[in-house]
């Protein structure tokens, strides 16, 4: 099952508001019927030991009837931040997990990725008819400038 | 001056031609129009149109009212003012391309004429055949409508559009006024026939009545889904005298769909399940003529849902969320009621169930929708395209297992019987009006035993107050399914 257009049209759009080059895989990932949306090079947080390289999210087949999956990732999964979190005496980067086969099917192969749980849909819930990849995205890196102990 | 008869030329865009109106706006239109008896009345109405594979029908929206000096009506006549007629026609085009117009008028009861009888007079085929070559020149994309009403609530009707070069016309065969009942109104064209044997039906009949019987004999149903729940509503309307069913289906019936499928039986194990529901509903049904028509396919491919629009009403009986947003669509841009059910079993790790669910959900101007109930959300749409790792941004952050599933839940017959039973009898209230009002949502719950009916309001500015009879004007995208 290929990509529709509409999906199609909505990571044209998020390219274009972005200033990043965004993919879509060209198949869903084995077992659901999410598609991974991509960008090669994006920044991160300049405190992780790695700041930058791939960043996307997975979004279902029916977007923006339904929402996309309320999370992101970057296939960084050796990051850690350089000076630990305080409050969690932690190098390790929070609420985040590393998971295998979560983009399947795109241009990232096999590769583990780094799943941040963001919930960022639960205060404001997705809206299909206002609501487009570009907010995704935009709430996602905003997870860039929170403390990491939130 | 008026009186000579002209030769209105025919054509046809299809097999069948309806016009279609939400009950209220029915309503309206017939209150406030038969109220100026004993002079005749009109009114434009905005129309767009829902294009099925045999059935064409013209939907009517937005209702234009005559000002104050803009007709002059007398128990026989009427005169509409330019301004009127440019009004309207301003209107359409400002409504968008597939926007055209209906122009419904009056016979009514007069000491002069007696009863008004609804059909086309030559004096209305003359004006009409003045009028609207005028409403349809340069509007290819719509289709307009007239419409007369007599003084004993009959109709008749017929559509008008551009064709060649040439203003023609066809005869429409029913109006459906659409709310939470489905009110059918035969013209004279109307092709219906009543069941050859009524006597085989009458201990139905002495539920519903003749004309209940009537209805079942004639009216055009789809289902959408031949599975635990989709059989047994194939079965249930074959048996009560419906005499015409469209399903829809992709499955191949497998050894595992017996223990709660009705009409699979051991030979028809590997192939379609559609061609099994055939079988089961010719050996019991009991309209005469009975028509059921099959479709190895699922019902949100773009030809489904074209076809879909030839129905009077729907079942939607598939058992998977994405699916429901066209169907949800469809039947209030439309104008074509459904009936959604549903049932659901959850089993602890113990196999100890400790939650289920069935339910069925009409879905029809007038009645809160399926996002309003909230069956489907962004949320929950996401969820099920999660499929073998739904929730895994809630377990991969904390390092949990990702729990693999087949996202496949329990199913008996005796739940989705029930299920099915409830659908039935909202369809004996929605198509025959066995009683005053239509139940909005009907769902039995465990761990409570209850049967509840949901009190949900519509939400806000749903699509299913905006989009209420926006017919093709509404893109509702195909649903294609693995």
């Amino acid at each position: 099952m290929p990509p529709s257009e509409l999906l199609l049209q909505a990571v044209a759009e998020l390219s274009a508001r972005s200033g990043h080059v965004f993919h879509i895989s060209p198949e869903p990932v084995p077992g659901t019927s999410l598609f991974v949306v991509h960008t090669e090079n994006h920044e991160y947080r300049p405190e992780y030991t790695i700041t930058s390289g791939p960043l996307g999210f997975r979004v279902p087949f029916n977007l923006p009837t339904a929402a996309p999956e309320d999370s992101f990732f970057i296939a960084a999964v050796d990051a850690k931040l350089r000076v630990p979190d305080p409050v969690r005496n932690s190098a390790d980067l929070n609420r985040v997990g590393r998971a295998e086969g979560h983009v399947s099917g795109s241009r990232l192969g096999n590769a583990s990725v780094l799943v941040f749980s963001w919930h960022l849909w639960n205060t404001v819930p997705w809206d299909r008819r206002k609501h487009t990849l570009f907010d995704h995205y935009t709430h996602s890196i905003r997870r860039f400038e929170r403390a990491e102990h939130d | 001056m008026h009186s000579q008869s002209v030769s209105l030329i025919t054509s046809r865009l299809g097999d069948e031609t309806h016009i279609a109106a939400d009950a209220d706006t029915w309503r309206e239109v017939c209150t406030k129009l038969t109220a100026a008896a004993p002079d005749e009345a009109c009114c434009f109405l905005l129309t767009r149109p829902s294009r099925g594979i045999t059935r064409t029908t013209v939907i009517l929206r937005e209702i234009i009212w005559p000002k104050p000096g803009d007709v002059q009506a007398t128990p026989g006549s009427l005169e509409l003012s330019a301004d009127y007629i440019s009004r309207a026609i301003d209107a359409a085009i400002d409504a968008g391309a597939m926007v055209g117009l209906c122009l419904v008028h009056t016979h009514p009861k007069s000491e002069k004429f007696g009863e008004g009888i609804a059909r086309f007079s030559s004096r209305d085929d003359w004006y009409e055949n003045r009028l609207f070559p005028t409403i349809t020149l340069d509007r290819p994309g719509a289709i307009s409508a007239s419409v007369v009403i007599g003084s004993a609530g009959d109709v008749d009707a017929r559509i008008w559009w551009r064709e060649r070069g040439e203003c023609v016309t066809q005869d429409v065969q029913a109006i459906r006024a659409v709310g939470p009942e489905l009110t059918i109104i035969e013209t004279p064209s109307s092709p219906w026939k009543d069941h050859p044997d009524p006597a085989v039906m009458d201990r139905s009949t002495r539920l519903w009545g003749g004309e209940g019987r009537r209805r079942l004999q004639n009216l055009r149903i789809g289902i959408a889904g031949a599975g635990g729940t989709g059989s047994l509503t194939i079965f249930g309307l074959a048996t009560m005298g419906v005499g015409k069913l469209l399903v829809w289906d992709k499955d191949i019936a497998k050894k595992q769909n017996r223990h709660r499928t009705a009409g699979i039986t051991s030979d028809q194990i590997g192939k379609p399940k559609v061609t099994a529901m055939k079988v089961m509903a010719e050996s019991v049904a009991t309209a005469e003529p009975f028509i059921i028509e099959v479709y190895e396919d699922w019902a949100t491919t773009a030809e489904a849902l074209t076809r879909l629009k030839d129905c009077d009403l729907i079942f939607c009986c598939i058992d998977n969320f994405a699916a429901r947003v066209p169907l949800n669509d469809l039947a209030y841009a439309h104008l074509i009621p459904t009936i959604d059910m549903a049932s659901w079993v959850h089993a602890d790790r113990n196999q100890q169930i400790d939650a289920l669910m069935t339910h069925a959900h009409v879905w029809s101007p007038g009645i809160p929708c399926a996002w309003c109930r909230e069956t489907i959300s962004s949320h929950i749409l996401m969820r099920e395209a999660q499929g073998t790792q739904r929730g895994i941004e809630d377990r991969i952050p904390y390092g949990l297992p990702l729990e693999e599933t087949d996202g496949v839940e329990p199913s008996v017959l005796p739940l989705n019987m029930l299920g099915v039973s409830l659908a039935l009898i909202e369809f004996m209230q929605v198509a025959l009006k066995i009683t005053t009002r239509t139940p909005n949502d009907l769902k039995f719950f465990l761990p409570e035993w209850e049967l509840d009916e949901s009190d949900r309001p519509a939400r806000q500015a749903c699509d299913c107050i905006l989009n209420v009879a926006m017919g093709d004007t509404l893109v509702i995208n195909p649903v294609m399914m693995e």
